[in-house]
């Protein structure tokens, strides 16, 4: 950590891509610092992104720790920062800090079968682990990877998937049948129990909506696996990102600090305030 | 070090403590405030409508400010601020509560550099509550005292025609070396009638919260107890409660800008009220504390059960301003002895 632990860190934009089109459309931004190096991270944890100006906001780093050249951030245009970021061009200069939070106990799951379900832009929050787990390809058995958009066009990362495909079994889906769509129709938890993978040796983790993460896991429990075996990441309003601006608790923890990582073993027990 | 000021040599004491910027309540409208003083200072006042947070925690403090020009990488300067000596005067005991429970925001976890800049040059110079100040005092209850140092750097116990001094800290110490001259010897007089002016503070009747060791546990068993709306149904959610409390410390960040081509602005923080509904808004419109029941919950949870089992004690010091302020009559006392009664 810096000193001081509010003043952020000057990156440029390396390149945009828009993912997804329309009203809440996503883009994904690489970064690379100005001067220097960026913090390293690990999969799972966040970065405080800012345009001057206009403020900060808490973001997931969508790109593998193992990548020290540039940090990848999807983000939704919902709120004020996100639509600022959504105006930038390649060079542009944003402030970073961080990283933030905890991370998915990655070197625990060796020798394990990991199963990814992701829905919407929830992709981006477990995409550094999926591509950090595909590059250390022995450590891991059967990776698995289910991702659904509502439509064809709200695919993220729609490339990207394609290339995961020598490595993972990757089950895509859309939510209502469309023309030139061949893969499953359908929501992310259906598609989750229709191809019901074995909870045998498995970490199921999933990010996306909340209403799809309830079903998720309420089909995961159904095929087998237990409370121990399921990760997701929460999110709530951010605004220190150190445990001290009050807003993102959940009980007596701040997700900030003790998230966004999360069990449902431990999750579950905690009041649903995020 | 223990020793005995008379009144009227307050003044010089303060004339004397030429490296502090002395601030004490002064009655301005009806309302006692921190004010800074010179020449003269009487501490007779109940408390003041603030608490004394705002010396190391200031409503509004500036981070870094940032210009950039079209096309070119944005220029940042921190501003750490540079504050001079405060010598606070006139803190109740509760108050004084207040900082030890701020020190452990703002250095557990990370430290901040902005409380840091500022809080190692205030010292608190408190005076003991002869009688409770307010109607709704409720210290003991809270593990507090009447006549507590905790937080303190002096303690000032008011005998009449003059004070008991006592040094709590080495910064005390200095300040009452500052005027040795001024400071005389206690007598066994004086000692027996502080320990008397003492024991009748602690003794004085004040309001109660019943079971305040069993509140942590009481308040996890009581998350979904239909409580919290019916004695949030007043709620107007203005926020007063928790600006006037000593201990309340969240707050919000944002970027202010003096001018937009070339941009000029400065990034700042202010106090911000986990009472207001967008302090918990996503930007999608979610709000996972989404009415003024799951709003009192999480204030009453905050001092009463969450940063009891994060730093075991209780976040609140029982100066009874939320229940002296709020517009509406909520009263943190009955609301967490109600919760805690109904509690399977």
């Amino acid at each position: 950590m810096p000193d001081n632990i509010y003043l952020p860190q000057l990156a440029r934009v390396a390149s945009i891509k828009e993912e997804v089109a329309g009203e809440r459309s996503i883009k994904t931004f690489r970064v690379e610092p100005v001067d220097g190096e960026l913090f390293e991270h690990q999969c799972g944890q966040c970065a405080m992104l800012s345009i001057f100006g206009r403020g900060e906001s808490m973001i997931s780093i969508a790109s593998s720790p193992l990548i020290r050249e540039y940090k990848q951030f999807s983000i939704m245009r919902v709120g004020r920062v996100s639509s600022a970021f959504h105006e930038l061009e390649v060079g542009d200069v944003v402030g970073i800090r961080g990283p933030y939070g905890n991370n998915f106990p990655i070197d625990d799951w060796r020798g394990k079968n990991l199963i990814f379900i992701g829905g919407g832009c929830g992709l981006a929050p477990i995409w550094p682990v999926i591509t950090t787990a595909v590059a250390q390809r022995d450590n891991f058995k059967n990776i698995t990877v289910f991702y659904g958009g509502r439509s064809p066009r709200d695919i993220m990362y729609r490339a990207e998937l394609d290339k995961l495909r020598d490595a993972a079994d990757v089950h895509l889906s859309v939510d209502k049948a469309e023309e030139g769509w061949d893969s499953y129709c359908g929501f992310v938890p259906a598609n989750v129990m229709d191809k019901a993978p074995s909870p045998s040796n498995a970490i199921a983790i999933t990010c996306g909506p909340p209403i799809m993460i309830k079903f998720v896991i309420q089909n995961l429990r159904q095929i087998g696996f237990t409370d121990e075996q399921i990760y997701t990441t929460i999110e709530n309003k951010m605004k220190c990102g150190v445990g001290k601006c009050g807003r993102c608790n959940v009980g007596k923890d701040y997700v900030c600090v003790k998230g966004p990582v999360y069990s449902w073993a431990e999750l579950k027990d905690l009041p649903e305030e995020y | 070090m223990e020793k005995i000021l008379d009144k009227k040599q307050i003044d010089g004491w303060i004339a004397a403590l030429t490296d502090w910027e002395i601030h004490a309540p002064v009655l301005e409208d009806g309302i006692w405030a921190y004010q800074p003083v010179s020449g003269t200072v009487r501490l007779d006042h109940p408390n003041t409508k603030q608490s004394p947070k705002e010396f190391a925690f200031p409503q509004r403090e500036i981070f870094f400010s940032f210009e950039q020009i079209k096309g070119e990488a944005p220029r940042l300067t921190q501003v750490l601020p540079k504050t001079p000596h405060y010598a606070v005067f006139g803190v109740r005991p509760c108050d004084g509560r207040g900082v030890p429970r701020m020190d452990k925001v703002f250095t557990d976890h990370v430290e901040d550099p902005y409380y840091n800049a500022r809080r190692k040059n205030v010292a608190y110079v408190g005076l003991a509550c002869n009688k409770p100040p307010s109607p709704n005092c409720f210290c003991l209850s809270v593990g507090g005292s009447p006549v507590s140092t905790d937080g303190l750097d002096v303690q000032l116990t008011d005998m009449g025609d003059r004070y008991f001094v006592k040094a709590v800290t080495e910064t005390g110490k200095t300040m009452m070396a500052a005027a040795s001259s001024l400071f005389a010897e206690p007598s066994a007089a004086d000692k027996k009638q502080l320990k008397q002016i003492h024991a009748d503070a602690v003794a004085y009747p004040q309001r109660k919260i019943n079971d305040p060791d069993g509140a942590p546990a009481k308040l996890e068993a009581s998350f979904d107890s239909p409580l919290w709306e019916e004695m949030a149904r007043a709620c107007i959610g203005c926020g007063i409660c928790t600006f006037l409390c000593p201990t309340c410390h969240c707050f919000d960040i944002n970027d202010e800008v003096q001018n937009k081509a070339p941009l000029k602005g400065q990034r700042v923080r202010t106090w911000d009220n986990c009472q207001f509904p967008d302090f918990t808004m996503h930007s999608s419109g979610h709000n996972p504390r989404e009415n003024t029941a799951a709003r009192l919950r999480q204030r009453v949870n905050h001092k009463f059960q969450y940063f009891h089992k994060n730093f075991g004690m209780h976040q609140c010091t029982g100066c009874g301003r939320c229940v002296s302020e709020c517009p509406v009559g909520i009263d943190i006392v009955t609301v967490v002895n109600k919760v805690t009664e109904n509690a399977g």
